[in-house]
């Protein structure tokens, strides 16, 4: 699989494409925005890490470019500011996901691979945290290689977990992929939901953990 | 010397003091020129008079003096009217003639000059003014004096001048009170640009550097102080301008070698040390984000139509830190208002100041424990954890740059809580720091 590091300084450019292709990953490395233009436009690659700052322009400008043409390319930015503003202009301008400099590795390698994994990109078919496996195709649960039985409903919950490793997915958010737009819904249904699901984790032996952060939503992470 | 606050009231001070010096002088001047101008008109007359007199004085051949006056002039010299007085004096002093039973001369004091005398002179209760004139007549020098009883005058001219106050003077007053009342109009009107030019000058504030005073219709004694003005925001601007550049270009510089060294830490093969390594970038990513954002709000001004949702960023800010503190085995937890809790000022800014209060919070918690979030209306957000409270000496120190308990401690820098405060400030909103009654501190930001 082949990403593009957009990324003006040399040196960062050559570590994160060297610990990508440690991750099995193949990279092309682009360091002006002509550059990157160039290659975007020419090689379809399965995602695009880019920094926002270029010596020769912005990266939002190649970012809006890429959308107008209707790529569907996930776009990982990053970006030295930290503002909500730059967030907001960034994920306006359709990247996927950002990353704040200075970011650890393995940050940018799952953000990367979330992306990847979306309905319709290039990564697997399967979501693995730990022990627990799902099949993105089947919507089947594996722990420990055992298929598991999940209702449909449990499953649609887990998918969105693992989709969201290690990162808060908010209650509207489940409550939204369950329900959709079935109207009223009752306060306390996605909770049962997540109740039953982490119990039968629990109970099969998943060692992973699902966290309610409350009046937020829920964390999925390994079990410590 | 009362000194006034306005221009406005300065110049109408000064306007009435000299409107009140011109009440007075006026009049007194008018006065004056009045009484000249009738005092030359008497003298005149007296010359006219004593001209007259002398028409009608003959020497006859035999020496003898004669004065036939017609019967109209007898009758203004005569006794009874008393008004006017003649006498017709030769160069011995001697009196030829006189209007007087007592044929003395009107003026003592006559010293029979060549030139035009005027006198005056007492007789009586009576003021006697006139004049002495000389005239050649063959070899001998005659003097005719013609006086008038000034306390007869008052009958015309007099009249006038007395009553002049009563009359006309008063007339003064009103025009100058009128006078006033349009001039209050006029500097009312001169001074508007002024007024306009600073209430634009109001509006002028960090987060709105563009705009300038207008120098339209500006008269020209002020319009070099504007123009002054105009380029000190010029230059203020541009000062703002090269900062926010120098924090963004900062900020680019710092963090990018952060993330080199992280990357490049990341590829040791002593994981130990990594691991300790990272902990050290970590500390000093954050002190670098945070002196960013101290030299951000250097420059930082609300933009008075943005509006925030407290909600929305305590919810945002519980989701990115709920795995750093899962990490460290605590928690988050958000409770309050369960719709929006909007407020005036910037989202950004507002997430940035109870971002440090959650790090704060979360660094004093123990593990097991929760940090709570909590969202009231009409904006208030609280950020309680179960550490070991503020003491009472500390409320006012832990807001102060760079201040810390444990100095011995690293990783902090103790700039969040000073942020914070800078950020509270800026939206004129209250940091409240107290202590729980389970334990524990309870940051509040209370939004007016």
């Amino acid at each position: 699989m082949r990403l593009a590091v957009v990324e003006d300084n040399v040196e960062l450019a050559q570590l994160l494409s060297r610990g990508l292709q440690e991750k099995g990953y193949e990279t092309d490395i682009l360091t002006t925005a002509a550059e990157a233009r160039e290659a975007v436009t020419s090689t379809r690659y399965a995602a695009l890490v880019l920094d926002l700052g270029l010596p020769d322009g912005d990266g939002l400008s190649i970012l809006r470019e890429v959308r107008q043409r209707k790529d569907p390319v996930p776009v990982l930015v990053l970006t030295a500011r930290g503002g909500v503003h730059d967030r907001v202009n960034g994920l306006r301008s359709g990247a996927d996901d950002y990353l704040v400099k200075p970011f650890a590795f393995e940050e940018l390698v799952a953000r990367l691979e979330a992306l990847l994994r979306r309905p319709g990109q290039m990564l697997g078919r399967s979501l693995q945290v730990a022990n627990l496996v799902f099949d993105t195709e089947s919507r089947q649960t594996f722990i420990d290689d055992k298929p598991q039985v999940l209702s449909a409903r449990e499953t649609t919950v887990l998918e969105l977990l693992l989709r969201r490793k290690d990162r808060v997915i908010s209650k509207k958010l489940v409550e939204d992929h369950i329900f959709g737009n079935a109207g009223e819904v009752a306060s306390n249904a996605v909770e049962v939901y997540v109740h039953r699901l982490r119990k039968q984790l629990a109970e099969r032996g998943a060692k992973v953990q699902i966290h309610t952060i409350r009046g937020v939503g829920y964390l999925l992470a390994e079990e410590k | 010397m009362i000194s006034f606050k306005s221009i406005f009231s300065r110049i109408i001070f000064l306007h009435v003091i000299a409107l009140v010096i011109t009440a007075i002088f006026m009049p007194v001047v008018l006065y004056w020129f009045l009484r000249s101008a009738a005092n030359d008109l008497h003298a005149q007359a007296m010359r006219e008079q004593a001209g007259l007199v002398a028409h009608y004085l003959q020497l006859r051949d035999d020496g003898h003096w004669t004065l036939d006056l017609p019967p109209a002039l007898q009758d203004l010299y005569s006794q009874a009217y008393g008004r006017y007085a003649y006498a017709v004096i030769d160069d011995t002093g001697h009196v030829l003639f006189s209007s007087s039973k007592e044929q003395t001369a009107i003026f003592p004091q006559d010293r029979r000059s060549p030139e035009v005398a005027f006198l005056e002179t007492r007789r009586g209760d009576a003021r006697l003014s006139g004049v002495s004139i000389a005239r050649r007549m063959g070899e001998h020098m005659v003097w005719i004096e013609v006086g008038e009883d000034l306390a007869h005058r008052d009958v015309i001219i007099d009249d006038i001048v007395a009553d002049f106050f009563m009359r006309v003077g008063w007339i003064i007053l009103p025009i100058l009170f009128f006078l006033l009342l349009i001039d209050v109009v006029i500097f009312r009107r001169a001074l508007r640009p002024l007024v306009h030019a600073s209430e634009s000058a109001k509006k002028i504030n960090p987060a709105r550097t563009d705009l300038r005073l207008s120098e339209e219709s500006i008269p020209d004694e002020i319009l070099p102080l504007v123009q002054a003005v105009n380029q000190a925001f010029d230059r203020l601007e541009v000062g703002f301008r090269v900062q926010r550049e120098f924090t963004a270009d900062a900020a680019h510089e710092l963090r990018t070698p952060l993330t080199i060294l992280r990357s490049r830490v990341e590829t040791l093969a002593d994981k130990t040390a990594a691991a300790a390594l990272k902990r050290d970038i970590d500390a000093m990513s954050r002190i670098v984000s945070q002196l960013l954002d101290i030299a951000e709000l250097e420059t930082f001004a609300i933009d008075p139509a943005e509006r925030a949702d407290l909600r929305d960023i305590c919810a945002e800010l519980a989701e990115f830190a709920a795995p750093l503190a899962l990490a460290q085995g605590k928690h988050i937890a958000l409770s309050g208002a369960a719709d929006s809790v909007r407020v005036n000022g910037s989202g950004e800014m507002i997430a940035r100041a109870v971002r440090n209060l959650i790090e704060n919070a979360l660094n004093h918690s123990p593990a097991g424990q929760t940090v709570e979030i909590v969202v009231e209306k009409p904006g208030v957000v609280r950020v309680l954890d179960d550490g070991p409270g503020i003491k009472s000496d500390e409320r006012e120190l832990i807001f102060r740059r760079f201040w810390r308990r444990d100095r011995r401690r690293s990783g902090s820098a103790g700039l969040g809580l000073a942020i914070v405060k800078r950020i509270a400030d800026a939206h004129g909103a209250i940091v409240k720091v107290e202590n729980r009654a389970g334990g524990g501190a309870a940051f509040s930001l209370i939004f007016a």
